[in-house]
């Protein structure tokens, strides 16, 4: 009965048609393959209802009803089509078509443009109208150009930069006719540089800066791909173009399914990572020669699970080890987890963060980290009122319009914190006897005290909780080094366990997941002989520079990753590579494999992988949005043996302490070979952090942790507040297997 | 109602070109036909019309200006394409007529455009704005044509003349505030929370009380009602303030402070008038000293209202909005004669909120305050707030005075009568029923559905749910005591005798009806007069006959210069956005006054009353272009048998589904009215 209240019954242009409680109108046309046009709408924000083309009649009524954002009401006969409406929307492309700039033969957006596309749709021949021009300088906003006079004012960038990204850096200026999209509360447009605002924009007005007037859109070839930047998994296509004549293939700029995904600056404008070297025959068989020889090969996780399967097939044939820290402590936490949840996977996805209505996230500088994490939050604050905990010795000042808590614990104290929560959530859970003896053993105070977390803390996240329905647990990347990181894991296996959280960990690169599912990895060794594949060795294949071998990046390659969503996504070649890859060497040491993708099938049904080949994936959304790309792991059930362990004393961590965290839009060494991705190398810090550290903005310092000694700019961020600094990792690696924060030393070098 | 030359106002049709002014007939509404002490109207044309008060205005200069007053309203503009472009078309149309430079088929293009506008326009700004230039246009079709014909200037194209134009919406009108409502639904809407919030705060920076306990006039001026219900106004209004405190934002200021005047206001009361009065003046670069007689802030919200309807964490976070602002707050300062002179000579100017804080009399036999039993409402609810919200306990005279074993107001075991129908009644039986009180009886003179028109049909039925009893059409006879302690009450009872010659019904009393019953307290709720013994006797000052301190209702000013009033002190006893209406018109006046002397008000305060005269709503107008039938979204309330033993907020506020359903049900019924003065 109470479903059946939840349904409308009413008919579009006599077409009996169901719509659910919140539907609007036109969603519930869209989904029945009925066609109302528009202009400003865009599935994923709440309407703009600016362009007003997507009025409709209700029989009976006066008047013309809007469909973006009207619900139905039980019974009502919708007209989508009427010499009304008819006349209607046509006045309204006349005025759009008012004083439009007549540059469509060099603009930008030709050939894909919506107002080509109405304007012809409503056969616009003659122009009623006409309105006195006004002057409209366009704006430089560095990778971004605005042309207000191509500008529509359809508010479509204003709502995803809210709504979708939470950079909320660009506003309407009102003005009737004088309106324009100005940044938010800035003289220039402070933000990410995410470029969605491009993507959405269905005129020319808001550009590419680096690629306008560059290529007509007809021309670029697209190849749809998975970006290779982080674990997020965003679709995207590389749109690629030959360079001249006799110029070779480039990628010329890189798109997204705007209508329903988002996609960061990193992978739309980081893409130009590919290797141009050719074929070296010398180097191939000193490569071949060194795989025979090597006691081990070290890999990076920005790796196809294909080449992943190959590794491991090259390890049994000559039985070396094999060293990739970050997916081992992957793996490791994630053992752990599956001891107490009885299954490999965990539970949520970036969908069930944007359906939550409340979230932690733990481990995580996560709007650098992840985007695609971080947008599916902002989705969940904006659309859900989500209540959403940040817990983090940082605050992050991009996450101030989405976190609704902060709760800033003592570096170090992860393990107390999440015991912490696990503690009140599941305060009145059904626990076995030994899972509630470890609760019961928690010496509350203690742990309060060292993470410098409040009962009152706990009380309002509580509090805040108490009506809704969708949580979500969410661990990052700095647990996975954690000294107590299976503890971790354990704990957060049994509040999904025992609650209604679902729980997402964030793999930290683009395929550590799938390495982690794919290969048996050891303990990385300070040994020589050692061949680095996309990392440090004695031998070294890689795709960026000093390679001893040249091998493509991921944007040359057909395979697969595995992303948060457990999800196997195709990538392909937006550019031919010309040296040799990995399955030429294997096929020299006699592992044959006629493609690299001939593997995808073989990925192993142990770790949730189906035997699908590589060919038979799809990788597309359909128009409704739903996801077709790739695959879900299969769930794949594990022994329930593991115990909770006792939490102990938790470490202090005194004096100068820095964060490996990089700066917006920067990754890893591939994000920074590109041309137009910023490169923040210096290490940031807050006032109160300099002074304590006593060094000043610009000067240059030496930085000792670990084993390690850098040198860099310090830069004084006004958004940082208290005593760690963020050390930057894109340009000068550091050691995985090490907790992401760091005591360190810092000396000044010079003073400017 | 006055004279005019024309008139097209809600579809009268009053054309009197070609008669002698005598013959002229009267309009049937209050149209602005004087503009002020000084000035006439001309002319006056809006969303439903245009009249003429002069037979020599330019009505194609008029529909020009009129035009154009759509693109300078950027606020409300420039957010549809029919709107946009169309705004400008009718703008640019119009002058080129004006000008002499039109020919006839522009006529036509406006026609068409204007149309287009009616019909397809996301406010009712674009709706509205082409009716009365379309009227012009058809009832002087002969000015146009002469202009287009013989290519020249309409009469008055290149001179100077004053128009006026005001920005209103039948909720904005009806609020005492005035808040910007379609404004801050649509930053809801919009996700744009912040936004949403500074909406509001132009002229309310009360956001969190407002969106929790005001009795929502506005509702019952929204047009949403001619079609199916009203939107949910109120509720719509916390969701900005509550977004600010829970991602602890600064304070979304929707002005930047002006730099120091040199100028200084003493302000007597921290509540809602005073909070008002010094948010605005402050944000004026005025130096503000706010004198609160009690331990703490906000007046009778902090200590009147109670903590399940307006928690004081919430209400803190206005308070500190206002203090963000730059104010200084002097508290346990209870002002005397002699500060008020001292005021008067230290300070530019003064601003008398002091509230309305003595419990009136029920007007019963034996009714000595004396007797232990009795505790007049608000001295009741101070004791119960400030110990729920401040932990300030009862001191043991207290506990003595009113019988109280605790250090708090404890009632277990206890009965309660209250004698009220108001808001204030309504807390002090619900904090009763909170206090653990046995039984607790609101004693009411009207009936059920006068005490929910004078409160809230939620406020009724919560507090009928926690346990509350009603007792209708009755009224305490006589106060029964023994020793001076109180026993019982005599309760007569009455009926309603409706009176046959088509008056107003009266109460009758019902022979032998009326019963003794036993109580503990009681509490009178009927009503609060002023505490005025601060007030310099020479200094004369005005006051009304119900003994609240007299202004204009225009500019607060009271009879003597400088000081000026505002709030319950002025009104009497009323709602918190009345208080907060009147402090912030007082604060503009103030403001002028401070730095120029003179005593004025704006134009667009002058617009504003004389739309208030008006009035924007109009209950009988047809609405279209809206899909009737679409539910009034409610916010859930915490269990009754739950919320009935604990301070726990009662209303949970929206969730964020219900909040968007209810936003995009708002109309955006914005309109513009100018005056050509």
């Amino acid at each position: 009965m109470s479903m059946m209240e939840n349904i409308i019954n009413f008919t579009i242009n006599g077409q009996n048609v169901e719509a659910k409680k919140g539907e609007t109108i036109l969603q519930v046309a869209r989904k029945n393959d009925i066609y109302i046009p528009t202009m400003c709408y865009i599935s994923k924000t709440t309407p703009c209802a600016s362009c007003r083309l997507c009025s409709v009649e209700a029989e009976g009524l006066d008047g013309f009803v809007l469909s973006c954002n009207t619900p139905p009401t039980e019974g009502v006969a919708i007209n989508t089509n009427s010499n009304d409406l008819e006349r209607e929307r046509t006045n309204i492309m006349k005025l759009y078509d008012v004083n439009h700039p007549l540059e469509c033969g060099v603009c930008d957006k030709s050939g894909e443009c919506d107002l080509q596309n109405k304007t012809l749709e409503f056969n616009v021949e003659q122009q009623n109208f006409s309105a006195k021009d006004l002057s409209r300088p366009i704006e430089h906003w560095g990778l971004i150009n605005y042309d207000p006079a191509l500008c529509i004012l359809c508010e479509k960038c204003v709502h995803v930069c809210n709504e979708s990204i939470g950079d909320d850096a660009i506003d309407i200026k009102f003005g009737g006719y004088s309106s324009v999209i100005i940044p938010k509360n800035s003289d220039k447009l402070d933000c990410t540089f995410c470029g969605e605002c491009i993507a959405v924009c269905p005129v020319g007005a808001l550009v590419s800066s680096n690629f306008q007037y560059t290529a007509n859109a007809w021309e670029l070839e697209r190849i749809p791909s998975t970006c290779a930047h982080c674990s997020g998994g965003c679709s995207l296509e590389y749109e690629t173009r030959d360079e001249g004549i006799f110029g070779d293939k480039e990628i010329y700029r890189v798109k997204n399914n705007f209508e329903y995904t988002n996609l960061c600056g990193a992978g739309r404008f980081g893409f130009d990572f590919n290797n141009k070297a050719t074929k070296d025959e010398a180097a191939f068989s000193k490569a071949v020669s060194a795989i025979k020889e090597a006691k081990a090969i070290r890999f990076s996780s920005m790796i196809t699970n294909e080449e992943a399967y190959i590794l491991g097939e090259l390890q049994e044939k000559f039985g070396m080890k094999l060293f990739n820290e970050d997916a081992r402590l992957f793996a490791s936490f994630m053992k752990a987890y599956s001891t107490v949840s009885g299954k490999k996977h965990h539970s949520g996805s970036l969908d069930a963060i944007k359906q939550a209505d409340a979230a932690i996230i733990i481990g995580s500088r996560v709007a650098t980290d992840n985007p695609a994490v971080r947008y599916a939050l902002t989705t969940a604050s904006r659309h859900n009122g989500a209540k959403i905990i940040y817990a983090h010795p940082m605050e992050d000042a991009l996450m101030q319009n989405t976190v609704t808590q902060n709760m800033k614990h003592e570096v170090g104290t992860e393990e107390g914190v999440i015991a912490l929560l696990a503690n009140a959530i599941l305060k009145d859970a059904d626990l076995e006897t030994q899972e509630r003896a470890f609760f019961d053993d928690l010496d509350l105070g203690y742990l309060g005290a060292e993470c410098n977390i409040g009962e009152e803390e706990i009380a309002q996240m509580m509090l805040s909780f108490k009506r809704a329905q969708n949580k979500v647990l969410i661990i990052g990347a700095d647990i996975m080094a954690h000294a107590k990181a299976k503890n971790i894991a354990k704990i957060a296996a049994i509040i999904e366990k025992y609650s209604a959280f679902s729980l997402v960990v964030i793999p930290s690169e683009v395929n550590t997941l799938g390495v982690s599912l794919i290969n048996k990895l050891d303990i990385d060794e300070d040994i020589i002989d050692v061949v680095g594949y996309n990392a440090k060795g004695n031998f070294v294949l890689s795709s960026l520079e000093f390679a001893n071998l040249s091998i493509p990046s991921l944007n040359q390659q057909e395979g697969t990753f595995v992303s948060i969503d457990n999800q196997v996504l195709p990538t392909n070649v937006a550019l031919d590579f010309k040296g040799y890859t990995l399955n030429d060497i294997a096929l020299s040491c006699g592992i044959k494999h006629k493609n690299t993708i001939d593997c995808t099938k073989m990925l192993g049904s142990q770790s949730g992988f189906k035997e699908i080949e590589f060919d038979a994936l799809e990788n597309f959304l359909t128009s409704h949005g739903d996801d077709k790309r790739g695959y879900i792991l299969d769930e794949v059930n594990c022994k329930m043996n593991g115990k909770l362990e006792a939490v102990d004393t938790l470490p202090e961590f005194n004096g100068t302490v820095i964060y490996h965290s990089n700066p917006v839009l920067q990754f890893n060494a591939y994000t920074n070979t590109t041309k137009q991705l910023e490169r923040d190398t210096s290490l940031r810090g807050s006032a109160q952090f300099a002074q304590a550290a006593k060094i000043s903005d610009g000067d240059t310092v030496e930085i000792s942790f670990g084993a390690q000694v850098i040198q860099r700019k310090f830069k004084l961020d006004a958004d940082l507040k208290g005593t760690i600094a963020l050390n930057p990792t894109f340009d000068i690696p550091v050691d995985l297997r090490r907790y992401k924060f760091e005591k360190s030393k810092i000396v000044r070098m010079t003073n400017e | 109602m006055s004279k005019v030359y024309f008139s097209t106002w809600n579809g009268e049709s009053i054309n009197n070109v070609g008669k002698p002014v005598e013959e002229w007939e009267e309009s049937a509404y209050n149209l602005p036909a004087t503009y002020d002490d000084h000035r006439d109207s001309r002319a006056f044309i809006g969303w439903d019309g245009v009249a003429l008060f002069d037979e020599d205005v330019d009505v194609i200069r008029l529909a020009m200006e009129y035009a154009a007053q759509y693109q300078v309203y950027s606020e409300a503009c420039g957010r549809c394409a029919p709107g946009r472009w169309g705004g400008q078309i009718l703008y640019d149309t119009l002058d080129k007529i004006a000008r002499g430079e039109g020919v006839v088929s522009d006529l036509d293009h406006l026609k068409e455009i204007g149309q287009s506008m009616q019909i397809t326009s996301k406010c009712e700004i674009g709706k509205t704005v082409p009716n009365p230039i379309l009227d012009l246009m058809e009832h002087f079709d002969d000015t146009f044509m002469d202009c287009i014909n013989n290519k020249k200037k309409s009469k008055h194209y290149d001179e100077t003349i004053g128009y006026i134009a005001k920005i209103t919406a039948p909720c904005t009108d009806a609020c005492p505030s005035h808040v910007d409502i379609p404004g801050y639904i649509e930053g809801v809407r919009d996700l744009r929370f912040d936004d949403s919030l500074e909406a509001t705060r132009q002229t309310m920076p009360l956001a969190h009380v407002c969106g929790r306990v005001c009795p929502h006039p506005c509702e019952d001026a929204c047009r949403r009602t001619n079609l199916d219900e009203p939107i949910s106004i109120m509720a719509l209004k916390r969701l900005g303030a509550d977004w600010e405190t829970e991602h602890g934002y600064d304070f979304f200021h929707p002005m930047e402070k002006k730099p120091a005047t040199g100028k200084k206001v003493a302000i007597v009361g921290a509540g809602p008038a005073g909070l008002t009065t010094a948010y605005y003046l402050a944000a004026d670069g005025i130096e503000v000293d706010v004198f609160e007689e009690l331990p703490v802030l906000g007046g009778e919200v902090t200590v009147g209202v109670p903590e399940y309807r307006m928690p004081w964490d919430k209400y803190l976070k206005d308070i500190e909005c206002v203090k963000d602002m730059g104010v200084t707050f002097i508290l346990n300062h209870k002002v005397s004669v002699d500060d008020m002179n001292r005021f008067e000579q230290e300070y530019d100017a003064t601003m008398i909120a002091s509230g309305t804080r003595i419990s009136k009399k029920v007007r019963c036999d034996n009714e000595r305050p004396e007797i232990e039993g009795y505790w007049g409402a608000i001295d009741f609810l101070d004791k119960v707030n400030l110990y729920e919200k401040f932990d300030i306990k009862l001191t043991a005279d207290e506990r003595k005075e009113y019988a109280i074993d605790e250090e708090f107001v404890d009632l277990t075991g206890k009965t309660v009568a209250c004698v009220g129908g108001g808001f204030t009644s309504m807390d002090v039986v619900r904090c009763s029923i909170r206090a653990g009180a046995k039984r607790v009886v609101m004693i009411y003179r009207r009936d059920e559905k006068t005490i929910i028109r004078n409160t809230t049909y939620e406020e009724y039925h919560e507090a009928v749910e926690e346990g509350v009893e009603f007792m209708f059409h009755s009224a305490v006879n006589t106060m029964n005591d023994e020793n001076d302690v109180l026993k019982s009450l005599l309760i007569d009872k009455f009926e309603l005798v409706p009176d046959p010659d088509g008056g107003r019904a009266k109460l009758v009393k019902i022979e032998g009806a009326s019963e003794t019953i036993e109580f503990d307290y009681l509490i009178p709720a009927v009503s609060q007069s002023a505490d005025l013994d601060f007030l310099p006797q020479d200094w004369n000052l005005e006051m009304t006959s119900w003994a609240t301190i007299k202004t204009n209702g225009k500019d607060y000013m009271t009879s003597r210069k400088g000081i000026f009033a505002s709030g319950d002190c002025e009104y009497g006893p009323m709602t918190i956005v009345n208080a907060v209406g009147q402090a912030k018109r007082g604060a503009s006046v103030m403001s002028r006054y401070v730095q120029t002397g003179e005593v004025s008000l704006t134009d667009d305060e002058i617009m504003e009353d004389h739309l208030m005269k008006l009035k924007v709503y109009n209950k009988k107008e047809k609405i279209t272009g809206w899909l009737p039938g679409l539910k009034r979204e409610h916010s859930s309330v915490l269990d009754a048998d739950f919320r009935k033993h604990n301070n726990e907020e009662v209303n949970l506020g929206f969730t964020q589904d219900e909040a968007m359903s209810e936003a995009e049900r708002c109309m955006r019924c914005y309109y513009i009215a100018m005056v050509q003065a």
